[in-house]
């Protein structure tokens, strides 16, 4: 049987509505640099350190192809082996541990980086559209979520008022957490009376632009225990695509993260999520989202995550507490989103979550997704023992 | 029997143009940002140097790929001079595609080792075909008008006689 992959060393920027003064290879470096520093390891060829880097930028959002090349002298690229994951960075996390199971390389850092804030988000978004059939209706990630929270909460009568819990809850772990960009103590009325973008998602239902970055290092199982203290295993990872075209969808389900939560739980050994997961990070852009993926991972029923928000028991303190840093509804870049999440599970089960500590995790959930009404989703299962 | 063709009646395929542009806003950093602000005010092209390998990096950042250390402050003034490696004679026009510019047509682009031991890939004036196979020496000239774009503030790199 193969090794086991750990995850030795996590690091984040403080997430930001607008480094301007840096650029993208400055931002990344920011997060890399602390890795490097806190294992003592070295870019090299010999076996001896880091064999290769994985990193994950979107060339839209980046604003030229071949998006590696912004940070490559930052993540040591040069004369290396090198690898760019597009999409959300859980799947390079993905790709950096299979490359581990190959059994050809044993260290393997991981970086990505987003700057939201240079380049023009509506037409991003609109650009992942099918060019010639879907891009002239002008839609974007805000204008589709629109329809899909509003299927989702006809169909399993979810409330706006549910969907604005989700932001209280998070916008309010995020103050326990430094690296999260606006933490803000909010009520349900707050949300409810801001500006409305596309019905029925309002400002406060979605997340505000932001820029930053995220590192880690993975290793083999003999290497991370002589590389950290506390290595975090990968037991499960697994994605999922659900079909482009949106009229092929019924936008209150969301299949494609059942099968890969499916997947995952299954390499992980996991036969009730609810049970045997203490600590869940999940992406959602938009509140409801947070809702909808809580269901499509199974960690309740269908239609049930509105009564679990009310009930509380996703808060910190909870039975289940989801998104404790904060979400990305309080500030974290697309792209970078599902990182954020591993890095802030990795820390749960490392026990150094300060304040937004979840007591006693021993199984963390992380969630990543990307594209159109959550396209691509993936699920990655941490455990510590 | 009669072999009479029928005139090919060729399909009509039906293409999509979209040509707007997306709009971004980039930053330049801590380093490139520096050779931009040199550029524009003092006409002086700069670019920091690795404090393990002691090579010029170019363009100027935080890290030195070659050493993976830090590169740090150790800032160069670089003279501007220096000598044509190769070059094309580029006969179609180009557009600055940042801001619209046609770039002039016909004009020769070359790549230069700079006497402080960066290279770059830069335009020169000679348009002369003959009169390019010879040149060797040469320094930038800066731009008057449309300044602040880095390496756009140089117009082209002219021929010095030695």
């Amino acid at each position: 049987m193969a090794e086991r992959v750990g995850i030795v060393a996590v690091a984040q920027t403080k997430y930001s509505p607008n480094r301007a003064d840096a650029n993208e290879g400055e931002l990344v470096y920011e997060a890399v640099k602390q890795v490097l520093q806190e294992t003592g390891l070295k870019f090299a060829q010999d076996g001896t350190g880091i064999d290769a880097t994985v990193t994950c930028s979107q060339d839209f959002w980046d604003g030229r192809t071949i998006s590696s090349c912004n940070v490559m002298s930052y993540v040591g690229h040069h004369h290396s082996d090198e690898d760019k994951v597009a999409e959300d960075s859980l799947n390079a996390v993905y790709t950096a541990f299979a490359r581990i199971l190959s059994g050809h390389q044993d260290v393997v850092l991981v970086a990505t980086h987003c700057k939201e804030s240079q380049g023009d988000k509506r037409g991003i978004e609109n650009a992942a559209m099918d060019p010639i059939f879907l891009r002239v209706l002008g839609l974007d990630f805000l204008s589709a979520a629109a329809l899909q929270a509003r299927r989702y909460m006809y169909k399993y009568g979810i409330t706006p008022y549910q969907c604005a819990r989700v932001v209280v809850k998070n916008r309010g772990n995020a103050k326990r957490n430094p690296f999260a960009q606006e933490p803000l103590d909010l009520t349900v009325e707050d949300v409810l009376g801001s500006q409305v973008l596309a019905s029925p998602i309002r400002r406060l239902d979605a997340k505000p632009t932001s820029d930053g970055a995220c590192a880690m290092i993975l290793a083999t199982e003999r290497k991370a225990k002589k590389l950290c203290q506390k290595p975090i295993w990968i037991e499960g990872v697994s994605n999922c695509y659900e079909t482009h075209y949106l009229g092929d969808r019924d936008l209150a389900e969301c299949d494609a993260l059942v099968k890969a939560a499916k997947k995952a739980y299954k390499m992980a050994d996991i036969t009730d999520a609810r049970k045997q997961v203490n600590v869940a990070e999940i992406s959602e852009e938009y509140s409801y989202q947070e809702l909808l993926w809580m269901e499509g991972l199974g960690l309740c029923g269908r239609g049930e995550a509105g009564k679990i928000i009310d009930s509380g028991m996703t808060q910190l303190g909870g039975q289940l507490p989801v998104n404790p840093s904060g979400g990305m509804l309080s500030g974290n870049p697309t792209v970078v989103a599902g990182m954020t999440r591993i890095a802030e599970g990795v820390l749960q089960l490392r026990g150094e979550a300060g304040e937004r500590q979840v007591t006693g995790a021993k199984r963390a959930l992380a969630h990543g997704f990307t594209g159109v009404c959550g396209q691509l989703q993936g699920v990655m299962i941490l455990g510590k023992a | 029997m009669t072999t009479e063709k029928k005139a090919e009646k060729k399909p009509e395929y039906i293409k999509v143009e979209i040509a707007r542009p997306r709009a971004y806003k980039w930053s330049s950093g801590k380093y490139l940002g520096k050779l931009y602000k040199e550029a524009l005010e003092n006409r002086k092209l700069v670019t920091n140097r690795c404090p393990k390998c002691k090579q010029l990096l170019w363009p100027p950042a935080g890290v030195c790929g070659r050493c993976n250390v830090e590169a740090g402050e150790d800032w160069v003034v670089m003279s501007g001079e220096g000598t044509v490696l190769q070059y094309t004679y580029l006969v179609f026009p180009l557009w600055d595609p940042h801001y619209g510019d046609r770039l002039a047509n016909p004009y020769p682009t070359a790549t230069i080792k700079l006497d402080d031991g960066v290279f770059l890939v830069h335009f020169l004036e000679e348009k002369d075909p003959e009169k390019l196979k010879n040149v060797k020496r040469v320094q930038a000239v800066w731009k008057e008008e449309g300044r602040g774009r880095g390496l756009g503030d140089i117009l082209y790199f002219r021929t010095i006689d030695e």
